[in-house]
């Protein structure tokens, strides 16, 4: 039986192909399930696991694959931005531990019955969820844009201003060194 | 080792006579490593422009390589085709600011760049003809 014949009960019928890729979704409560299921049928290797950001939600994937990577599939589910939680997979992919750590300090998804969800790359004491949307990055905000420059102007002031990328367009830029 | 292909992105260079500091390598980059000071100069009529044209004229052109991703957006944008990828990627540095390269090594790296691939054989080549006036 394939993973994806075997996921079938599981995922329902929200299964999406893109670049060769079979994208299928699950139900944030049957998520460990799920890659169980994909485990017992073949796919016991964890490719990786991360999230993205959507808005008002988070997709966390599991790219799992067949070890000889004949068959692989992304498994895909959702968790709601303001409290994302969802249950770790630790107990069918020991391997999946840094990538719930990663995605845990990066998307501040919580992984619940992961045995301990330190930050694995950034400082202990990085107050923020840096890969979240709405997060800026300081660096962003404390240098001053190259783009700003316009050299029609005999100061060198931009006679429209353009926010750059990545920053919101009310954001007072802090004064240039002189 | 396998001997690098000849559009390999190694570094970028810049052909600062085609460049007319339109600013839009500088806006689209992704992470802000190009950097252009200019200033504008005023040019009297001649022939072709009977009013004085204003031209920006390029002071500074610096990319920084300790920041670029080699995403090529800027050899994408550049409307007049100044920027250039070389396939030379022999440039580590012992300090950070040595990555910065200003404009004479942007020179450098453009003589090493491949010249572009040939035009189709039914291509036909266009006379841009004389400038329009302004």
């Amino acid at each position: 039986m394939t993973v994806l014949a075997a996921l079938e009960p599981v995922a329902g019928s929200s299964a999406a192909d893109a670049f060769g890729l079979t994208t299928v979704d699950v139900d944030a409560s049957a998520w460990p399930d799920a890659v169980g299921v994909a485990a017992r049928a073949g796919a016991t290797y964890l490719d990786f696991l991360t999230a993205y950001d959507d808005g008002d939600r988070i997709a966390v994937v599991a790219h799992v694959m067949t070890p000889d990577a004949g068959q692989r599939v992304l498994l895909r589910t959702w968790v709601a931005a303001d409290d994302p939680e969802l249950a770790s997979v630790t107990s069918v992919h020991r391997g999946a531990d840094w990538h719930e750590r990663e995605t845990h300090e990066m998307f501040g998804v919580r992984f619940v019955g992961h045995p301990g969800l330190r930050p694995l790359l950034l400082p202990l004491d990085v107050p923020t969820t840096p890969l979240r949307k709405a997060v800026l990055l300081d660096a962003r905000l404390a240098v001053a844009w190259p783009g700003d420059k316009d050299p029609s102007d005999s100061e060198g002031r931009p006679r429209r201003r353009v926010p750059p990328p990545g920053v919101p367009a009310d954001h007072v830029p802090p004064p240039r060194p002189a | 080792m396998t001997p690098r292909p000849p559009r390999a992105r190694g570094v970028i260079g810049l052909d600062e006579a085609k460049c007319t500091v339109c600013m839009l390598c500088v806006r689209e980059c992704p992470d802000w490593c190009i950097d252009i000071d200019a200033h504008v100069e005023t040019l009297p009529p001649d022939e072709q422009n009977r009013r004085p044209r204003s031209v920006n004229v390029l002071d500074r052109f610096a990319v920084d390589y300790g920041l670029c991703m080699y995403c090529g957006i800027c050899v994408e944008v550049c409307p007049f085709d100044a920027l250039h990828w070389s396939p030379v990627a022999e440039y580590a540095e012992p300090t950070r600011s040595a990555l910065v390269h200003e404009g004479d090594r942007l020179a450098q790296w453009e003589a090493t760049a491949p010249e572009p691939a040939a035009l189709d054989e039914r291509a036909v080549a266009v006379d841009p003809g004389p400038r329009r006036r302004a």
